[in-house]
Order: C-alpha cells, then sequence, then structure tokens
C-alpha cells in the first residue's frame, strides 16, 4: 500500500480545515513525522503498490521522496514557529495547503504513469497557489497569477507531449500498458519521430515549472513573494518533482536509442538557465529573488548533468540532494532574517553576525555551500560534473559552466558580505528562536554528513536509478 | 411550367414576408403588432400617390427607383426556386447577378448622392463601404461553391447532378456558409444589428437615409425591391439548407416556404435580442463572416483536396 | 446523413473563430460552454458505439458537466462579480485577431497536410480543429490584457490538447480514471484562476494583467 505515502498528507490536510491554527500545526509536525517514517519503510522495500498500473516504487523516485520528505520534517518543526510570530490571515488554509503540497509531491514522486504523473504535478502547481499569496499583498497576488497561469499552460505543453508518446505507441502497434516501466521495455518499438517531438514539449513543459531558462519567469516572483517555509518548499523540494517529469521521459528516449537527441536539449537548456540564473544574480536587490535565481541556476546544473551522462548523471543526483538540502536551510534563514528585519531589501539590511549571530551561522554555512565550497556536498557533485562533462569531450560547455559558476560566486558573495556586515539601516523587530534554527542547521548537517558518509543504501539507490541510462558512480 | 408558378408566387409573395418579421419582433415587445399584409397596403398606398422632387434633383434621381427594382427584379429570374429550373440560366451567371445587384446599388447611390444632402452623402458613403466587404464574403462562397461542385450558376448549384447539399461529403462545411450568409444577409439588406430600419435618426441610418428624398410610387419601387433583395437572400440560404430534390413539385414548395418562413423568423428573432452595433463593430461583423467563408475555403482545399 | 462528428468540429472552429472577435466577456464564456460541450461531444461521435462501455457513457456525462456548464458557471460567476463587461483595449485588435485565426487555420491545414500520418478517415479534420484551437487559445492569452481572457485561452489550448489526444491515440491506453483526473485538475485550476483573479481584481480594483508590473528585474 505504497499509495499511503499521499494520500496520508492529502487526508490531513483536509481535516486541517476544520481545526484550529493550534491544533493544526501540531498534526502538521505529526503528519511530517509520519510521513518520513512510510518514506524509510518503502524505501527498506516494506511498502508495495496497490494499483501497479498507476504507481510504483522506481529508484529515483524513491530517492526524491526521501529528500522532499525529510526536507518537511524540517520545515514542518520550522512553521511550527513561524506561524506563531506571523500574521496570517488563514492559518488552517496554510496548513493545508503545505499538507497538500506534501500529498501532491509524494504522488509525483510515485507515479508510474506518464498522464498520472501530469496531473500530480499539475495538482501541485494548484494547491501551492495559495501558500504564495497567503499574504495578500499585491505583489504577492502578481507572483500567483504569474505562478499560476504559467505553469498551468506550460504543464498543458507536457500534457501534449505525453499524447505524442502515446501517438509514438500506437505507430508502433505496441499493446503494452502506459507506465514508464512497461514502456522501458518496449522503447525500441517506439515512432522515434513521435517520441522525439513528444520529449521536446515534456521538457518546455516540465522545464517551466522546474525553472529552465527561459521558461523561467514566473520562478523568482512566486519564490520571493512565498512565505519561506513555502518559498523552501517550492524550491527544495517541488522543483524537484519537475525535474523528475523530465527525468523519466529522458531515460525512456535513451532506452528507445534517443539518448543524444534528448541530452543535447537538456544540456542546451541547463547551459541557458545557468548563464541566466548567473547573471541575475549579480547585481540582485533582493535577497530571496536571488535565491530564486540561484535555484534556476542549479536547475541548469542538474539539466546539464543529465544531459552529459556516464558519470555526470551521478553527480546530477548528487547536486539534487545536496542543492535541496542548502537551498531550503538558505531559505529558512533568510526567513529568519526577513522576519527579523521586515525587509526584502539587501541594502537595507546589515550587520547579520550582530543581530542575529546564530542565524548568521546557518546563513554563512548555507553560503559556503551554495557557492559550491567544501565541506558542502555541491561541491563534490559540481566537481564530478565536471569531469564527467570532460569525460564527453565537451570542453566548450564546460567553459560556459566555470563562466556560469565564477559570476554566481562573485555575486552572492558580494550580497552575502553587504548583509552580514556592514550597518543596518532598520531595527531588529523579532529575535530568533531555537525551533527557527534547528531545521536549518538540521538539513546543513545532513548536506556535510552526506558527503562524509554516505549510507550503502542511498548509493544504491542512486546507482540503480542511473544505470538503466548508463549512469556510472566512478569516473 | 412549374418554373412560372414558383416565380410568379415568389414575385407575389415578396412583401408578406416582412410582415413577419414585424410579427415576430412585435410578439417579442408584447405587442400586437401590424398585419402580416402591412407591407402589401405600404406599396399600395405609395403607388397611389405622386412624386415630389426637388428642383435640384436632376433625371438620376428619378433613375435610381427603377433601376434598382428592376435589377432585383432580374435576379429573381434566375433563381432555381424550390428546386425548380430558373427561367434563365447561364453558365457563370452568379457572378453577372452579383455586379447586377451592384448596379442597382450603385444607382440608389448615386440617386442619393445628387439629392446634394449632406445626409444622403454620408449614408452612400457607409452603405458603400459596408457593401464593398460583404462583396468579399460572397464572392468567397461563390469559390467556394466553385471547388465544391465545379459550377457557376444558380440554376447547377440546386439542380444540377452535383448539387450543393449539407448531406454530401464536407457538407459541415455549409454550416459555414450559412452562419456567413446569414450575416451578409443582415448587413446587405440593413437589418439589426448592421443598420436599423426603423431608426428616426438621420446620422445613425445607412440605407434609409439614402432614399429619403424619393416619395409615391419611387419609395414603392425601392421597397420592393428590397424585399425582392431580403427574398433572394433568404430563399439562398434556403436551399443551401435544404436541396429540393422531392420528387413532386408541390411537396418541394411547401417545404421551401415553410423553410424560408424559419429564416425570416430568425432575422426577426436577431432583431429582436440584439442591438445596434456601433458604427465601427459593423465592418467586424462583416469580416468575421468572410472569414468563416474562408475557414470552409481553406478546410475544402486542406481535407478534401 | 449529415456527417455529425465534421458538423461539430465546424462548430469547434466556429467558436474559435467568434471568441477571437468577440468583445463581450458574457459572449465570451458563452462561446466557451458551446466549445466545451462540443470538445467533449467529438470522441463520441468519432469512435462509434461499439466501443461505448457504461463506464464511459457516464465519463462523458461528467465530462460535458464539468466542461459545459460547470467552468463556464464559474467564469460567468467571475465576471459577475470583478463586473466587466468588455475588453476595452486588447492588445491586439480585434480585426487583426479575427486575421490571425484565419492565419492560424492556414498554418494547421499545412501542418495537417504535411504531417503524412496515417490518420483514419475523418481524422484530419479533428487534428486541424485542435491545432487551430491550441493556437488561437495561445494567441488569446498573449492578445488580451483581461486576466479572465486570458483564463478562457488556457481552457481554449486545454480543449485543443484533449482534441489531439482524442485524434491522434487509440483509446485503449489512457483510461477514464486518468481522463477524469486530468478533468479535475483543470476544474480546480479554473477555480483557483478564479480566486486570484478576485482577489486581483479587489486589489488593484480591476482585473487587468496590464496592472501587473510590480515584480521584475
Amino acid at each position: 500500500m505504497i499509495e499511503f505515502i499521499f494520500i496520508l498528507p492529502l487526508a490531513t490536510g483536509l481535516t486541517a480545515l476544520a481545526l484550529p491554527a493550534t491544533l493544526g500545526r501540531i498534526l502538521l509536525l505529526l503528519t511530517a513525522l509520519l510521513h518520513i517514517q512510510l518514506t524509510v519503510m518503502s524505501w527498506l522495500g516494506k511498502l508495495t503498490p496497490t494499483f501497479p498500473s498507476y504507481f510504483s516504487a522506481s529508484p529515483e523516485g524513491l530517492l526524491i521522496l526521501m529528500v522532499t520528505s525529510f526536507i518537511f520534517v524540517c520545515i514542518s518543526i520550522y512553521s511550527f514557529s513561524y506561524m506563531k510570530e506571523t500574521e496570517m490571515e488563514n492559518k488552517p488554509i496554510f496548513i493545508c495547503c503545505m499538507l497538500l503540497f506534501l500529498g501532491t509531491m509524494s504522488m509525483v514522486t510515485l507515479s508510474d504513469h506518464p498522464i498520472v504523473l501530469w496531473i500530480a504535478i499539475e495538482a501541485t502547481t494548484l494547491v501551492s497557489a495559495p501558500l504564495i499569496f497567503i499574504h495578500r499583498s499585491k505583489e504577492a497576488l502578481e507572483a500567483t497569477w504569474k505562478y499560476v497561469l504559467i505553469c498551468s499552460v506550460g504543464i498543458a505543453l507536457a500534457l501534449l507531449g505525453y499524447f505524442f508518446v502515446t501517438l509514438a505507441m500506437d505507430l508502433g502497434n505496441i499493446n503494452a500498458p502506459m507506465t514508464f516501466t512497461s514502456l522501458n521495455t518496449v522503447a525500441l518499438e517506439l515512432d522515434p519521430l513521435w517520441l522525439k517531438v513528444g520529449f521536446i514539449f515534456v521538457v518546455i513543459g516540465f522545464g517551466t515549472k522546474m525553472g529552465l531558462a527561459p521558461m523561467h519567469t514566473w520562478l523568482p516572483d512566486a519564490h520571493s513573494q512565498a512565505p519561506s517555509p513555502a518559498s523552501a518548499l517550492l524550491s527544495g523540494a517541488l522543483l524537484n518533482c519537475a525535474f523528475l517529469g523530465i527525468y523519466k521521459t529522458h531515460v525512456l528516449m535513451s532506452v528507445a536509442g534517443l539518448g543524444d537527441f534528448s541530452g543535447n536539449i537538456l544540456i542546451g537548456f541547463g547551459l541557458v538557465s545557468m548563464l541566466v540564473g548567473a547573471i541575475f544574480i549579480i547585481g540582485q536587490p533582493d535577497y530571496k529573488r536571488m535565491l530564486a535565481y540561484s535555484s534556476i541556476k542549479n536547475m541548469g546544473i542538474i539539466a546539464f548533468g543529465v544531459g552529459i551522462g556516464g558519470f555526470a548523471l551521478y553527480g546530477a543526483f548528487l547536486h539534487i540532494i545536496h542543492h535541496s538540502l542548502l537551498k531550503s536551510s538558505l531559505f529558512l534563514s533568510a526567513g529568519n532574517i526577513l522576519l527579523g528585519f521586515g525587509t526584502k531589501q539587501v541594502q537595507r539590511i546589515g550587520g547579520i553576525i550582530r543581530h542575529l549571530p546564530k542565524t548568521f551561522v546557518s546563513f554563512f554555512a548555507g553560503f559556503i555551500g551554495i557557492s559550491g565550497l567544501p565541506p558542502f556536498g555541491m561541491f563534490i557533485s559540481e566537481v564530478i560534473i565536471i569531469f564527467g562533462a570532460f569525460q564527453k569531450h565537451r570542453y566548450i560547455c564546460v567553459a560556459l559552466f566555470l563562466l556560469a559558476l565564477t559570476l554566481v560566486g562573485a555575486g552572492i558573495c558580494r550580497i552575502f558580505m553587504s548583509m552580514s556586515y556592514g550597518e543596518a539601516t532598520d531595527r531588529l523587530q523579532i529575535e530568533e528562536k531555537a525551533l527557527r534554527l534547528l531545521p536549518s542547521y538540521a538539513l546543513l548537517f545532513a548536506s556535510v554528513a552526506l558527503c562524509v558518509w554516505m549510507p550503502d543504501i542511498v548509493y544504491t539507490i542512486i546507482l540503480d536509478s542511473i544505470k538503466i541510462i548508463g549512469g556510472t558512480t566512478h569516473g | 411550367m412549374e418554373t412560372y408558378i414558383t416565380l410568379a408566387l415568389a414575385i407575389v409573395t415578396a412583401p408578406l414576408f416582412p410582415g413577419i418579421i414585424l410579427k415576430v419582433k412585435a410578439f417579442f415587445a408584447g405587442k400586437q403588432g401590424p398585419p402580416l399584409f402591412i407591407k402589401y397596403f405600404t406599396v399600395m398606398k405609395l403607388l397611389r400617390k405622386g412624386s415630389v422632387y426637388s428642383t435640384s434633383t436632376s433625371f438620376v434621381f428619378k433613375l435610381g427607383p427603377t433601376v434598382s427594382f428592376t435589377t432585383a427584379l432580374i435576379v429573381l429570374l434566375f433563381f432555381p426556386f424550390a428546386g425548380s429550373m430558373p427561367l434563365f440560366s447561364f453558365h457563370g451567371d452568379v457572378i453577372v447577378l452579383f455586379y447586377i445587384m451592384g448596379i442597382g446599388r450603385f444607382f440608389t447611390v448615386i440617386a442619393a448622392l445628387d439629392t446634394a444632402s449632406p445626409f444622403e452623402g454620408m449614408g452612400a458613403a457607409r452603405e458603400v463601404f459596408f457593401s464593398t466587404i460583404a462583396e468579399v464574403t460572397i464572392f468567397t462562397i461563390l469559390i467556394l461553391f466553385y471547388r465544391l461542385n465545379g459550377s457557376l450558376s444558380f440554376g447547377e448549384y440546386f439542380t444540377g447532378e452535383t448539387h450543393i447539399s449539407p448531406m454530401n461529403a464536407s457538407g459541415a462545411l455549409l454550416l459555414f456558409v450559412i452562419v456567413a450568409l446569414f450575416m451578409v444577409l443582415l448587413t446587405e439588406n440593413s437589418r439589426v444589428p448592421v443598420d436599423d430600419p426603423a431608426t428616426h435618426l438621420e446620422l445613425t441610418m445607412i440605407h434609409e437615409v439614402m432614399i429619403l428624398d424619393h416619395s409615391g410610387p419611387d419609395l414603392a419601387l425601392i421597397e420592393l425591391g428590397s424585399f425582392y433583395k431580403l427574398f433572394f437572400y433568404s430563399a439562398f440560404i434556403t436551399h443551401i439548407i435544404c436541396p429540393f430534390t422531392f420528387a413532386s413539385g408541390a411537396v418541394n414548395g411547401l417545404i421551401f416556404f415553410a423553410i424560408l418562413t424559419c429564416i425570416y423568423i430568425a432575422i426577426g428573432l436577431t432583431e429582436s435580442i440584439m442591438a445596434r452595433f456601433k458604427m465601427d463593430l459593423v465592418p467586424q461583423f462583416i469580416l468575421t463572416s468572410f472569414a468563416l467563408v474562408f475557414f470552409a475555403a481553406i478546410l475544402t482545399m486542406g481535407v478534401l483536396q | 446523413m449529415i456527417n455529425v462528428t465534421e458538423s461539430i468540429l465546424v462548430i469547434t472552429l466556429l467558436s474559435v473563430l467568434l471568441s477571437l472577435g468577440s468583445t463581450r466577456l458574457i459572449a465570451l464564456v458563452k462561446i466557451m460552454a458551446l466549445q466545451g460541450i462540443m470538445v467533449s461531444l467529438t470522441p463520441l461521435f468519432l469512435r462509434g458505439d461499439d466501443s461505448l462501455g457504461s463506464g464511459a457513457i457516464i465519463f462523458f456525462q461528467i465530462m460535458i458537466l464539468i466542461k459545459g456548464l460547470l467552468i463556464p458557471s464559474l467564469l460567468y460567476m467571475a465576471v459577475k462579480k470583478i463586473a466587466i463587461k468588455r475588453e476595452i483595449e486588447p492588445i491586439i485588435g480585434y480585426h487583426a485577431s479575427i486575421l490571425v485565426g484565419l492565419v492560424i487555420l492556414i498554418i494547421s491545414v499545412f501542418i495537417t497536410s504535411h504531417l503524412r500520418l496515417s490518420l483514419p478517415a475523418g481524422h484530419d479534420m479533428v487534428l486541424i480543429t485542435a491545432i487551430t484551437t491550441m493556437a488561437a487559445g495561445f494567441f488569446l492569452m498573449m492578445a488580451r490584457s483581461k486576466a479572465i481572457t486570458q483564463v478562457i485561452g488556457y481552457l481554449m489550448l486545454e480543449n485543443g490538447i484533449y482534441l489531439i489526444g482524442t485524434a491522434l491515440t487509440k483509446h485503449s491506453h489512457t483510461l477514464y480514471v486518468v481522463e477524469f483526473g486530468v478533468l479535475l485538475d483543470l476544474l480546480v485550476g479554473v477555480m483557483i484562476m478564479g480566486i486570484i483573479l478576485h482577489n486581483i481584481n479587489s486589489a488593484f480594483d480591476d482585473a487587468d494583467t496590464t496592472l501587473l508590473r510590480r515584480l521584475k528585474d
């Protein structure tokens, strides 16, 4: 009954609507804990799908499920304190949407049927929209509108893409059930032309949701306007889910012998996203937007790594894990700063090291990590991707990759320095709290720990996810 | 024989149908409405009167009503009412006929200009502008029909071997034509929502303003001409909706007049539920009709080869 | 007899064209209702009666209910609530829009005839309609500034995609449960968009997307 993983949060989410906010917060935490427990059970293979024609436990899905679940536990602890300290018109809605968001994202990771996957991804858009405009400012409304409309249209194109895949099945006279698992076994019989067309639409569609440039326009707005716990979820978990849709289709393409075609498309989108992210980070006056652009850049890196394949694929999967951990930690720290200073403008913030010393530690560590410096995992994953690209003789791509990384490093460093030191123009409003610090510490710690000691089970599951299209875990 | 009977019926009954429109409109307004034969009475009344001519007008002004009436009548002679053979027919007659109607309009316009009244000049300009756009629609319909059955005459359209009918392959496209032709009908015959025949303000008139100076028998001729024109367009649509290929002429005739009545009722309905367009929306309305037919024409080329 | 499928498709095309030219929002909503019903009817007539189980019939009824009644009434409520009657200043004018509609149609005819797909007889027309509907939906989203028209454009896009789904694929692959899920997403999507629309309207005093210019780099 693996479906229970997403049914549970969906059910508790709806229940939360009826509960007062104080009980709702406890429910949020409880569900998060139960959810991670179920996830661990599914990793151990104790849960089997009841509807195998729609759902299955694929290794890549399980990996992203675990990341999502872990982040959600941290975020729910954070929200526990966050909700007490911010003014929110409708707290039950917030809790409900957080839980539904978790539920739909879990559904994405578990679905095996392309259209069920599509339904789940579209559902994540819909349930996360209220999270963004929970504060109801004009900016938040604008961000939500862009988010819902751009993502819905984009995802609609992905549906079209999957219809083309169905057409490829028809032309190949395949009578297998339409699931990724069974399609991978008959991939060679699929009509290649329509498979290619389908893939292009899927990449454009889910790429919109994943934040690949040039379809990324909604992302900085939504991530900067959403309340910090929601931003952390959007960036740390949602983007991965959209990536999963692209990855599963890419696997299908590779098995069908079209891996070069799809790989090159991914590399192209990846490089463009990295450069766009890097360019907009430099001189960004809003630190949450800066983090959002950094997400675009990192999604670009992941797409790039997947496109290169081989060893770089391993790097890409490591990058997913570490990016999620570090970025959600950073968004949580940014949430503390936002609560403390009441502004998102870099210029008006200064002296975090004096005013919020504990937040400074997590903020600092997060920046070290996101810039790709040791001891955090992003260093390793980026090195592996560069190494993998060298192996495939993609020298120009590597040059662009390094250029983007340097630009990002410089941009981030400038913003971080002026925020941490310097003089504050605004006064501190809300002090930092232990409950709002522990989650970011935990996420950072997880990233470091995974570098030092990667459990065998994580290693095997990454290997299982990538070996079908020729990914290796050693250069 | 059938030809003469149907033609005679058409000529005699044409003024009856606008009465139906008035009845429908009255019904929607919750009124009794004028009697069905009102238009006959009007024409009779006008014919009994004498004509008044402004001293500033020339012979052109007197020519206008006669020509416009005659052209409308000529068109009827070529039309295969109720599936009977038309009185005259030759290959390409549709083109000639639409231009004959053009001549009629030309003389109406030039008669209006002859009065040198600023209102009439304005009406003439509008009339010419709108019917120019409508002409595009009509000729696209002709192109479409040529593609569908390869002929260029009303007789062959509706009585020949490969007559146009919604039952044929690609008959669904005729749906476009019917809607578009109905829009053209409203435009060409100055009905609501393009023009309002019952309006009282010269500034907003299109067709009516051009005939303000005509009186007596002249006005009667113009009125009759407009009845025939409306009758022609309605009959055209009727034939597209239903090809009259039943065995008996009487059955054909009955069904023909039944559908024709429905079309007039539809006109009445449109006039009751729609308000008049602002003047700048009219070209868009006609353009839409053109787009519809163009759609159909493209589809015949693309799909049905 | 009259070809029902073709007539339905022609009506769908008609609705696309009218929606490009219509100035009143209420009229646009009504056109969308008609289009929704036509689109949901298409697969019924396309496939014939033999393959229709009772599940399918219930599904199509629900579909007509959602696409033809529920979604349009949601839109209708939104239009009434935000009290805008017409689009005064579209980004691209109505005459130009209609002409664009024609160009879109020509292109889709061109695409269809050059795809050389082994489509079953009569499916060409479905493909043409589908591509036209999709492209027109896209165009509507770009050419109009009122938020509600953009939602309608999105719906048209979805209708087109659904038509492609029915036109191109044999229906053995997709299951009704799955299609129902897609439909549900669409419904909830329109609902959420309606809520945001309402909020935008009360925050900005107008639901016009040209006002949404606050966030940029």
